[in-house]
């Protein structure tokens, strides 16, 4: 089963939108600049994610799992890292470390099935599931290879 | 310009993400798609601005950003103009020695969707185009003002409803062509233009860093599915794509100094217009027999525009 | 390294020329500008010192007013020094742009060689423009001459780029009237004018790689209030730094400003209040009257934002009699500065009578005599113990006599 915050940095997905501490005039930036990290963010081009520093104020710190109505399953054993899952995810939720597919992150994926579609084993590696459905079940559950003609 | 390996797909999912999630796009959104592309083609600085429109509105809502380089949003029209200052504030910096890392490498990079792009940010674009500013424009081109709920824009193809050139009894939706905005981009003598698509990842890749390798002002228009404008499944957004491209409703093409075309996608099978446009909900009424000949006038658009294409590239000049 | 400009003690410039000199001492990175009359000079006079060597900066042409500001804007949050100057139409496409700037909170400095808005197109000088500007978040100093002119766009550099201000400032002279008209100027030498702006200070800017900033964010009902007003405060806060550099550009020059100049007022019983080149104008009709036992004077906001509530209280507070000279087409109201100044006099004890005169529209000449007459007509009002006239008149205007609103006061 996938480990909830796999590879996340410490504050990912930690606020729900619209639920920040309202603070008063005196407190907001002044011309409502915004700093993406907290200190210095030079070479961040060469982190992962987990290993940098995000501040309050960037979107990494915010979730939209309640968005999901479905959410992939991703099923390791059948997946070929090809990697189409993460050139095409829209929303930077591919978990993908040392050019392998290692997971979702559930905090910021919106469960629109792309990733689904577009990958390409037989069975597929990643399936969708109703929000609720436990990973376990759904990994117990996948579906065996399909033969061409019945595609 | 440090540039990504985009060898293959394995290694290009080696680079670490600069646009992040939670972003309100909506589940399926092509922009984002285009967007991380085009942050994990270099390994260098990057200025961005954004006009108004689906990807700013989505991206910079207080108290959050989703973008971990620099980035400004003025108005609906100028984001062109915008990177033109920045740029040439560096420019003046460098030159006076006050740049904090002066060897840091740095790109410019302008967003805009089609709305913008075609229409109310035309002016800023040419203008910066024709400036020579270092930077490179990126039109997000979803064919219609996505982000106020789809209306019609001069990109909006012919036949498309929208909700300011709706299909009804006496409509078959937008009855004036698509601006070739390649085309004219081209015209301005820009080094480096071109016409991509998400769904063909490693060309658009290459044009990308194509673009950002180019000095002087290079412009891309990228094709951008919109599952709530166009009216199709979140999940179907690179079929669609695929669909686009396949059809040459969307040829994938550069331009280089305005006038060496090559074009960067063959389809092995082109299929008829008509299997892109039964995809989406916006073209459903050109089915009525009474708007076929709109379908077929499409069709027709595309064949010619496909010939003129190949035959610009056969030419050379 | 920017070629030496030779300028003398003494020089003979107009307010456009003036402040292009400015600019180049400021030694501004970034110029985005885009021409117009009838501040065209100012641009045009910056192009040949890029021409000749003069100017280390970048000089961006752009297309439009509006690409322009929105060029500066770029630039500004890219961290450097960044002016550029406009009037009537310009300004007008700018405006869009410059509520950004000043809620981005970015020192751009603004020239604008005021000129009137068509419709019907007139290229002379009223108002219009600067008016149109003055919700827009920004510092707006005025210059009543070419020196001034010079002097305020120095000035405008200082505070606009005060950590504690950060704000985009205007410097408005009147078209053709302070634009096109030569003065003896004693302008700065090239190092004292630099020494006095100095370096500029970088805040959150887009270059620095290592604080990757978001300029330009939205913000809805839960927070754009919070945002406007600390940007309310600043602009209000910014008085005491606008003192403070005047007091010291007056050290530097003998040249000293206030937020409210003050022109014969220590015992005025009747007193106008007035803008732009107007202001040197009633100041000699003021003293023409003074030779004949009226004690006129003369209020001038060299700071029409933030409005100088306080300054003006205090320097009208005493008089009896005061007429508001507004040179822009109200709209269908009364003129802004008698509304502005009204307001402030009605926190007074004495709440004197005030009149609104609606002037010089178009660049109509506005004469002493003129002036003169309207001082009398102040003495008329106290003579008579109320306001003898409508509340707002038109000065200069051909045809019958037109005024609006009579007073209700016993």
């Amino acid at each position: 089963m996938q480990d909830q915050d796999l590879c996340a940095a410490q504050n990912r997905g930690v606020r729900e939108l619209g639920a920040e501490k309202l603070v008063g005039w005196d407190e907001v930036q002044q011309g409502v600049v915004i700093n993406s990290f907290d200190g210095d963010a030079t070479g961040i081009v060469h982190q992962k994610a987990e290993e940098r520093v995000y501040s309050d104020f960037n979107s990494y710190t915010a979730t939209v799992a309640s968005w999901r109505v479905q959410k992939p399953v991703f099923n390791i054993d059948v997946c070929i890292d090809c990697q189409n899952c993460w050139v095409w995810c829209p929303d930077s939720s591919i978990i993908s470390r040392d050019k392998q597919m290692l997971g979702i992150d559930y905090d910021h994926c919106k469960g629109c099935g792309v990733c689904v579609e577009v990958c390409p084993t037989n069975p597929k590696s990643l399936l969708m599931f109703t929000e609720h459905t436990e990973l376990d079940a759904a990994l117990s559950g996948w579906p065996e290879k399909t033969k061409k003609e019945e595609k | 310009m440090a540039i990504t390996s985009i060898k293959n797909l394995k290694e290009f999912s080696t680079n670490n993400d600069r646009f992040e999630g939670a972003h309100l796009l909506c589940p399926g959104c092509a922009h984002s798609m285009i967007v991380r592309e085009l942050m994990n083609c270099t390994d260098d600085n990057l200025v961005i601005s954004t006009n108004t429109g689906c990807l700013e509105v989505s991206t910079a809502v207080y108290p959050y950003t989703s973008w971990d380089t620099s980035w400004i949003h003025i108005g609906f029209e100028n984001a062109a103009t915008a990177i033109s200052g920045a740029e040439a504030m560096y420019k003046a910096r460098k030159r006076k020695g006050t740049l904090k890392d002066p060897d840091a490498p740095v790109k410019f990079v302008a967003f805009g969707g089609d709305g913008s792009t075609y229409d109310i940010g035309f002016q800023w674009l040419s203008g910066a185009m024709e400036r020579g500013h270092d930077f490179t424009y990126i039109c997000l081109d979803n064919e219609n003002y996505a982000n106020t709920g789809g209306q019609r824009s001069s990109s909006t193809p012919i036949g498309a409803t929208t909700t300011t050139a709706q299909a009804g009894s006496h409509s078959y939706g937008k009855k004036e062509k698509k601006k070739d905005i390649v085309s004219i981009m081209a015209a301005h003598g820009a080094p480096y233009v071109a016409q991509l698509a998400p769904n063909k990842w490693k060309s658009m890749a290459q044009g990308f860093q194509k673009a950002l390798g180019t000095e002087g002002p290079c412009f891309i228009n990228t094709v951008s599915a919109c599952t709530t404008e166009w009216r199709f499944d979140p999940k179907d957004t690179i079929h669609i794509t695929d669909l686009a491209t396949d059809s040459l409703m969307f040829p994938i093409y550069e331009i280089i100094d305005g006038h060496e075309l090559n074009i960067l996608y063959r389809p092995k099978n082109v299929i008829p217009v008509e299997e892109y446009l039964a995809a989406q909900g916006r073209y459903k009424h050109l089915f009525k027999p009474e708007h076929k000949h709109v379908i077929e006038s499409i069709q027709k658009e595309i064949d010619q525009k496909w010939e003129m294409l190949q035959r610009r590239e056969e030419a050379r000049i | 390294m920017a070629e030496k400009y030779e300028i003398k003690e003494t020089e003979v410039w107009d307010g456009n020329y003036a402040i292009s000199q400015a600019l180049r001492q400021a030694q501004v990175d970034v110029v985005a500008a885009y021409p117009i009359t009838p501040s065209t000079p100012i641009v045009e006079n910056y192009g040949n010192y890029v021409a000749n060597g003069y100017i280390d900066g970048e000089f961006v042409m752009v297309e439009s007013e509006h690409a322009a500001m929105s060029g500066c804007v770029g630039a500004a949050a890219a961290g450097g020094r960044v002016a550029t100057a406009t009037s009537s139409q310009g300004f007008a496409l700018m405006v869009e742009v410059l509520y950004q700037a000043s809620g981005m909170r970015l020192p751009i400095v603004l020239t604008v060689a005021n000129r009137a808005l068509a419709s019907p197109l007139n290229v002379r000088g009223d108002h219009s423009d600067m008016y149109l500007g003055r919700d827009s978040g920004w510092i707006q100093l005025d210059a009543f001459n070419a020196e001034e002119a010079y002097d305020m766009t120095l000035c405008a550099f200082r505070i606009g780029e005060h950590l504690n201000v950060r704000l985009p400032v205007m410097v408005h002279q009147d078209g053709f009237l302070t634009s096109h008209t030569a003065q003896n100027i004693h302008p700065l030498s090239d190092e004292e004018a630099y020494r006095f702006v100095g370096d500029y200070k970088c805040v959150d800017e887009m270059l620095d790689f290592t604080r990757p900033v978001t300029y330009g964010a939205q913000t809805e009902e839960d927070w754009h209030f919070e945002h406007k007003a600390k940007q309310h405060k600043a602009l209000m806060d910014s008085r005491a730094i606008i003192d403070e550099v005047f007091a010291e550009y007056g050290k530097l020059t003998g040249r000293t400003y206030n937020r409210v100049e003050n022109y014969l007022m220590e015992d005025a019983e009747v007193a106008i209040v007035a803008l732009g080149s107007s202001v040197e104008t009633c100041r000699l009709a003021a003293e023409e009257l003074r030779a004949e036992g009226i004690k006129a004077g003369v209020v001038a906001p060299r700071c029409f934002r933030p409005f100088p509530f306080d300054a003006i209280r205090e320097a009208l507070k005493d008089v009896k009699a005061i007429a508001c000279l507004d040179r822009s087409s109200p709209g269908g109201a009364m003129g802004a500065l008698f509304n502005e100044v009204s307001a402030a006099l009605y926190s007074t004890q004495a709440r004197p009578m005030v009149t609104n005169f609606i002037y010089g529209l178009g660049g109509r000449d506005f004469a002493v005599k003129e002036a003169k007459r309207i001082f009398m007509e102040q003495k008329a009002h106290v003579d008579a113990g109320h306001i003898t006239t409508s509340i707002q008149q038109f000065s200069g205007l051909r045809g019958p006599k037109l005024g609006f609103f009579e007073t209700k006061r016993s």
